[in-house]
Parts: structure tokens; C-alpha cells; sequence
């Protein structure tokens, strides 16, 4: 494969930010050869994207270079002029980006847009590009190919239009293509469905692949070789084997260490009153509602019925519509259910408001997304000790001592109490949301996507706390994830969740090696195992055969 | 791609003198309005001559060392009439924008919050009232209300106050969707407790921004309602009615036009300005970006 000159020849490739001249991708070095699949690893501001990006001449107005060139088929494209690199793109370079829901461009019809690019670079008429259209339609899995012409994109799902994205990326057969983060915004399941389809379709074309993503598992899977990114710069970069079985640099060996892992299962005693119980739950969404109609209301969860013992970590798993997040919000009190009842150490809370009080002081929730949960109006201090003003005997000076304690336990005790949530970085702010959930010392938790926004390594950070917090002080908590890598390593027992319905439930260790339901046996398809080789290294493993790699849905 | 190159560059450079200095409208907006509170604190204790004395001998007098914007068709001094007034419109400006602020935000936080039918019933009335032009409601209600300061207060209060209303409520149903919301509620948080701890304070901003525009056009309107003779009633002096004052000697003394309406325009041109630079700074985007 040497032998032949590389397709994309990047050299120390230097683009800076700003009059300061900020370096954010500092010399960068990278080959890619016809028909090979490379993937660039890095967390956000790696510069993964923005070095990715300038191959195609795409920069912010902000960004300029400022060393370096990027030579395409031999050509640099730093020197090409508009004309020159609108030739080069599409028809050479594809592009898929992260967000399905926003590259496609809702008001126009799905067989318009991918004939936009093929009126533009190939000079056929009109029945030979809707017969191209319609057999690469075909190819990536849409149903009915014909009727998807004259759909819009909003009539699809997520899956679907990354999907319809890569048939209009490739019905140009370019020789290189540039997908940035192309599943991250996917569901576990379908992930694996559109990748697979990825490296099918540029197979068969012998179209080079530039991957860039945050998840080192799935790039391992996909590419023969990995640049590893660190602030602007490559810290590594080999073959996947090597990258994973014998890592050399820390950051690497850090990004690797970061991925979850199983622990050894715990033993926690059974058969007391759980803490927290549901039966028969039952959740309906009110249908649209006009002035004079209503349609019928949407039922999110059919009767669950769940038990988290004291002390015990229940992970609750399933794609997105699978009502793991209506279960934990209606645990929590944000959704009244329809029906079923809530039992707080086995006294159902709707009956008397004493035992209702005492759920909700002893229930706390931790919330996905750490830039919207926190009021961007309060300090740090403000937020922790806002749940202490329901407390009751607890004068000025314990809130205060109870705030810094809290505040050292999830590890911001130097100066972040008077600050203010946006001056702080996702994770720190994730660690506000901890301490501000644990500040009443609950006896149960609910943490629904805690670390899912968080970076790799900062996940793994936040993780290893909340584990900590967990084992100190011995809440229960409902953990609802749709991450197995993170459910693995954090959980007792597993709840896998499909369509409001609960499909299996069982230990951590009966659920992850010997999984019985078709869909908790799809969802664990979908995942790459690890284990560690002890070296710094780790082996990757798919959980189930290949064989058992998933039709589209 | 070096014509993109240097187009960046330029670009790059607007932006970081944008984070160093304060920004152009910024600098001039705060300048105009700082003149104009200026004069109208002044103008409220102090003025040049008696505003209101009349002196024959000296009508339609040019400006002069003596009388620096000349004098008008009964010879009282156009500087001391324009800082008069400029106190006049200003605290009624103020009072009204406080009014329409007050009444607004509390029928937008009162909608937002409840939703549902109350919401839909408070909505409609809401928008019958934004439908009417400000300026035609104030009238509307001056008529009722009598022409007199405080008349035009409540009259332009109440044509404001929907506006207010609707972006107050907007802001609450964005708000009410926020996690931190949904996580003053698990506390156990009463609604009350969480409509004036976090929804309330984060409402700020857009009303700074609404306030501050808000004020322009309440200056402008009741200059307009001056000038039609609605408005604070002769002999006390406000720019509209001095505007009305000098249309019969247009020709004769031109600036008894000019300074009041300059003072209208430099007035509105300043707040524009000033709301722009406030918006720019308070919006929650540009305030998250890192």
C-alpha cells in the first residue's frame, strides 16, 4: 500500500486562531492512502475537526494558516482558487457531518437534494441520475426508494437521513470521504447499522475514509490506522493494533484508560424492603391539542414495575423512545403517571404527604446536559446550598460547613464557590450537579445521562466520583444510560427498556455475558468490548458473533 | 484562498478590538444618553433662564452669547425650555417604562407559568391590545385618562405593557424547558419558589434590552402626543410641544424647530444605539460562548 502516493498528504499543517496567532492545530502530519480508512481520535479541541476540515478548504472566518500545506491527488489545496476547490468538493471529497437532523435541508425533497450534486459534477440527464439516485437509495437500506423521492427530510429518523446523507455523498463516487462524527448523534443500535453501511459502501467504491471521532472503540473497529490528537497536536500515530495493544504516549494511554471497563460484581444484601419500589407505572403524553380537538394521548410507559434494594445501583438501558428517560422523570416527580403507584421503604408516597415529603427530601436527580441544569444566575455556593433551604434544623453555619463539605467531596473546594456556572468546564459543572443532588444526603439518586455529554477522559473522571460518592455514602441510585461501556462498569443490576416496556432485567454480569432478549442481544451488538491487557493496553472484542450484526431497522 | 485568507484576517481583527474596547455603539450611545440625563438632571434644579418667563422685547430673538439656541415666539429662553422639558420627558419616560416593565412582566410570568387556558384567555386579550399601534391606544385611553402627565403615563404604560408581555412570556416557556427548572422541582421547590428565584432573574436580560428601546419610543411617542396637543399641557415646556410651538414661524426662526427635534433624534439615535450594545453583551449566547 506505500508504494502508491498517498491520496491525502497533510504537512505540518498549522492553523492559528485570532491576532495572537493561537496555535490550534499545531504542525499536523497525516497521510491517507486510496481506499484506506483513517480515523483521527481527539477529545473537543483536539483540532480533529478543524484539521479535517481545512482539507476541503473549509475554515472559520477566524482561523487562518499559518504553516503546512494539504496536497490532494498531488494538488495543494491551500493554493487552489473558488473554482478549483467547488470542483474538488463532492465530486472528490464527501463530506458527512455529525448532526443528521440539520445537514440535510428540511424544505427541500429528499430527491432534489441528491440530485443537486449529481446535476452539478456529472454531466447526465435527468433519467440516468434518478436511476443513480434510486439504486444508491436502494443500496443504503430505504425501504421504498421511489416514495422517498418526494419525501422531506423530517418524514425520516435520525438513522435514516445519516443514511440518505452518505447515499448523496456517495452517488459522486469521491475518492476520498470526510465523516465527521457520523454516528455520534445515532443511538447505540443504529450506530453500528450506519457504519457498517459506511465501510461497505466505500469499499466497493475503493473510497478512502478520513474518520474523525471522539470514540476510540469504534474507530479501533473501522480504521487500519489511527492519528491520536491532543491540543491541536498528533501524539500518536500508528496502526490500530498497535495504537491499542501497545500505546506509547501518556495521553494516549490515558484516552484508553478512560474507556470503561468492568469491576468485579459486589455483594449486596437482598431480600429487605427496597428503598424505592414502582408498580404497574403507567405514563401517557396528552396528544397535540387544538382549540377544538384533541388527538388521543401517547402512552410512554406500559405498567413498569422496578425495585432498587438500598445501596444498589439499577442501570436502566434502551435506545431513544424506549421511555428509560419517562421512567426516571416520573420517579422523580416531573411526570405525573396515569396509573401504578411509587413505594418510599415500602410506603406508596400519593397516599399521605408526610410520607410524600419524605421521598422528596431523600430523592435527587442529576440531569444529562450540565449547561442547562444549573441556573446561570447563581454562584456555585448558591446552587449546592439551594437544596438545604427545605432542610429543616439546620442553622446558617452547618449549611455552610455542609456546602464546603459537599463541595471538597466532589473535588471543587478551591475557590469555585463563588463562581458562576459558565465560567467553568462541562465536567466541573457535572460535579455542581453531583454535589447539589448528594448536598441533602439522599438515600436515593437518579442520574439520568450524567457523563453522556461529557468528553472521554472527563467522563471517566466524573464516573470514578459519582462511584466514589456512591460506595461513601450508600445511596441507591436509578442509572439511566444508553452508554453499556459506562453501565458495565457502574451498575449491579441491568434493566433493558423497549418501547416503554420492560424486555429483561437481571444482574450486571447475567445481562452483559449471557443476554436472552433479541433486543438487549442488538443493543450489546452494537458496543465493542474492552479488556484490558494490563500493559496500558487493552484488547478490543465484539460482544456477540459477527453474525449477529444487525439489519437495518 | 488567500483572498479568504485576508478576508479572515480582517475579520479576526474586528473581533478581538470588539473585546478590548467597548464597542463603537456602545461608546457613542452611552455618550448621547449621558448628555441627555445630564441635561435633565440639571434641567429639573437648575436652568439658564425661568423656562416659562415671558419677555416680549426679546421674541424670535437668533441665538446669541446671550440666548446660545435663541428665544421663541413669547421670548423665553430655547436652552432653559429644552432642559425643562428634557426633564419632563424623561421622568415621564421612565415612569412609563417602569409601568409597562411591572404590569408586563408579571402577566408574561403569570401566562407562561400557567399555560394552559389561562394562558390562551390572557394571550388573546394580550395580542387584541398588540394589535392597535402604541401610539393609537394611548390616544385611545389620553381621551379617558385627560391630557395631563400622569395621563400619558398610565395611557402609554398601557399600550407598552403588551409587549412586554409577550416577550416576558416567551422567555418563560424557553426557561420552563431548562433542566435547572425541572431540578428546582425535585428539590421540592414550590412553583412560586422557582417562578422568582430562577425564572424571574433570568428574564433579565431581554427586558434590559426591551427596557432600553422601550424607552425611546415612549420619548418619541410622547413627543408625538405633545405635538398633536395630547400631551403635557402648555406652558410647561417638553420637545414635542415646543416642535409644535415653532411650525408658524418656520421661516422666520428656523432653530425653534431645529433644537427640539435634533434633541428628539440625537435622544433616539443614542438609545439604539446603547439597546444594540446591551444586546449584544446580555444575550445568552454570546455570554455562554467560551
Amino acid at each position: 500500500m506505500t508504494t502508491t502516493a498517498p491520496l491525502l498528504d497533510v504537512a505540518h499543517l498549522t492553523l492559528t486562531i485570532g491576532t495572537a496567532g493561537r496555535r490550534v492545530v499545531d504542525d499536523v502530519s497525516f497521510q491517507v492512502f486510496p481506499g484506506e480508512i483513517v480515523g483521527i481520535v481527539g477529545e473537543s479541541g483536539s483540532g480533529k475537526t478543524l484539521a479535517a476540515r481545512a482539507v476541503m478548504g473549509f475554515v472559520p472566518p477566524a482561523v487562518r494558516l499559518a504553516g503546512g500545506s494539504i496536497r490532494f491527488e498531488g494538488r495543494d489545496v491551500m493554493a487552489m482558487s473558488g473554482k478549483e476547490l467547488r470542483a474538488m468538493r463532492g465530486a472528490k471529497v464527501g463530506m458527512v457531518f455529525q448532526e443528521p437532523m440539520t445537514s440535510l435541508n428540511p424544505s427541500m425533497l429528499i430527491g432534489r437534494q441528491l440530485d443537486e450534486g449529481l446535476a452539478l459534477h456529472r454531466g447526465l440527464d435527468a433519467p440516468a441520475r434518478r436511476a443513480l439516485i434510486l439504486d444508491m437509495l436502494e443500496r443504503v437500506g430505504i425501504r421504498d426508494p421511489e416514495g422517498a423521492l418526494d419525501a422531506y427530510p423530517h418524514q425520516f429518523s435520525g438513522g435514516m437521513r445519516q443514511r440518505i446523507m452518505l447515499a448523496s455523498v456517495m452517488l459522486l463516487k469521491p475518492a476520498l470521504l470526510l465523516a465527521d462524527e457520523p454516528t455520534t448523534a445515532l443511538d447505540a443500535v443504529v450506530q453500528r447499522d450506519v457504519m457498517e453501511l459506511m465501510v461497505e459502501l466505500t469499499q466497493a467504491n475503493d473510497t478512502a475514509v478520513l474518520l474523525i471521532s471522539h470514540d476510540l472503540g469504534m474507530v479501533a473497529r473501522y480504521c487500519s490506522r489511527i492519528v491520536v490528537m491532543c491540543r491541536g497536536e498528533v501524539v500518536e500515530q500508528g496502526t490500530a493494533e498497535d495504537i491499542l495493544a501497545r500505546p506509547r504516549h501518556p495521553y494516549t494511554r490515558k484516552l484508553l484508560a478512560a474507556m470503561p471497563q468492568r469491576l468485579p460484581a459486589r455483594f449486596l444484601p437482598q431480600g429487605e424492603t427496597p428503598i424505592v419500589a414502582v408498580r404497574d407505572l403507567v405514563v401517557d403524553y396528552p396528544g397535540r391539542q387544538g382549540f377544538f380537538r384533541r388527538s388521543a394521548p401517547k402512552r410512554a410507559l406500559h405498567g413498569i414495575s422496578i425495585a432498587v434494594q438500598p445501596g444498589e445501583v439499577v442501570a436502566v438501558v434502551g435506545g431513544s423512545g424506549s421511555g428509560k428517560t419517562t421512567l426516571g422523570q416520573s420517579i422523580a416527580g416531573l411526570v405525573k403517571p396515569a396509573g401504578g403507584e411509587i413505594l418510599f421503604n415500602g410506603k406508596p408516597i400519593a397516599k399521605s404527604d408526610t410520607a410524600y415529603w419524605d421521598y422528596r427530601l431523600n430523592c435527587q436527580m442529576v440531569f444529562q446536559d450540565p449547561y442547562s441544569s444549573l441556573d446561570p444566575r447563581m454562584t456555585i455556593r448558591q446552587l449546592v446550598g439551594e437544596p438545604l433551604r427545605l432542610v429543616e434544623d439546620m442553622d446558617a453555619s452547618a449549611r455552610q460547613a455542609r456546602i464546603a463539605e459537599v463541595l471538597a467531596e466532589v473535588g471543587l473546594s478551591d475557590g469555585f464557590a463563588e463562581r458562576f456556572p459558565h465560567e467553568l468546564s462541562g465536567g466541573q459543572r457535572q460535579r455542581v450537579a453531583i454535589a447539589r443532588a448528594i448536598v441533602r444526603r439522599p438515600s436515593f439518586v437518579i442520574a439520568d445521562e450524567p457523563v453522556s455529554a461529557l468528553d472521554v477522559t472527563v467522563r471517566a473522571q466524573v464516573l470514578a466520583l459519582f462511584d466514589e460518592l456512591q460506595k461513601k455514602h450508600g445511596f441507591s441510585c436509578l442509572f439511566i444510560s444508553h452508554d453499556l461501556g459506562v453501565v458495565e462498569q457502574v451498575a449491579d443490576r441491568v434493566v433493558v427498556m423497549q418501547d416503554g416496556r420492560i424486555v429483561e432485567e437481571g444482574p450486571r454480569d447475567a445481562i452483559f455475558d449471557a443476554p436472552r432478549h433479541p433486543y438487549t442481544r442488538k443493543l450489546l451488538s452494537a458496543v465493542p468490548g474492552l479488556e484490558a491487557t494490563g500493559d496500558g493496553g487493552v484488547r478490543l472484542f465484539w460482544r456477540l458473533g459477527e453474525g449477529e450484526a444487525t439489519a437495518p431497522a | 484562498m488567500s483572498s479568504d485568507s485576508t478576508v479572515s484576517a480582517g475579520g479576526a481583527m474586528k473581533r478581538d478590538r470588539r473585546m478590548k474596547l467597548p464597542a463603537p455603539n456602545a461608546l457613542v450611545g452611552g455618550t448621547l444618553i449621558a448628555i441627555l440625563l445630564a441635561a435633565a438632571g440639571t434641567g429639573a434644579l437648575w436652568t439658564p433662564y425661568d423656562p416659562l418667563k415671558l419677555s416680549f422685547r426679546e421674541k424670535l430673538a437668533a441665538p446669541s452669547a446671550l440666548h446660545w439656541l435663541g428665544t421663541d415666539e413669547f421670548g423665553r429662553d430655547v436652552l432653559s425650555r429644552l432642559m425643562a422639558g428634557a426633564a419632563t420627558s424623561v421622568w415621564i419616560s421612565i415612569l412609563t417604562v417602569t409601568l409597562a416593565v411591572v404590569m408586563g412582566t408579571a402577566i408574561g410570568l403569570v401566562s407562561g407559568y400557567l399555560r394552559g387556558w389561562a394562558d390562551r384567555v390572557i394571550m388573546a386579550f394580550n395580542d387584541a391590545l398588540l394589535a392597535f399601534p402604541g401610539i393609537l391606544l394611548a390616544l385611545g385611553l389620553l381621551a379617558v385618562l385627560g391630557a395631563n402627565k400622569y395621563g400619558i403615563i398610565v395611557a402609554l404604560g398601557i399600550a407598552y405593557t403588551p409587549s412586554v408581555a409577550r416577550v416576558v412570556r416567551g422567555t418563560v416557556l424557553s426557561l420552563r424547558e431548562r433542566e435547572f427548572i425541572a431540578a428546582s422541582r425535585v428539590m421540592g421547590n414550590g412553583e412560586g419558589f422557582t417562578m422568582l428565584r430562577h425564572i424571574l432573574p433570568n428574564c433579565i436580560a431581554p427586558l434590559t434590552v426591551l427596557a432600553t428601546s422601550m424607552f425611546g419610543y415612549v420619548l418619541l411617542a410622547e413627543s408625538a402626543l405633545s405635538f398633536l396637543g395630547l400631551g403635557v399641557p402648555p406652558p410647561a415646556p417638553t420637545w414635542g410641544n415646543m416642535l409644535a410651538g415653532s411650525r408658524p414661524y418656520i421661516d422666520q426662526a428656523a432653530w425653534l424647530g431645529i433644537f427640539p427635534g435634533l434633541c428628539i433624534s440625537l435622544t433616539l439615535l443614542g438609545i439604539n444605539l446603547l439597546g444594540d450594545a446591551l444586546r449584544d453583551k446580555l444575550d445568552p449566547r454570546m455570554r455562554g460562548a467560551r
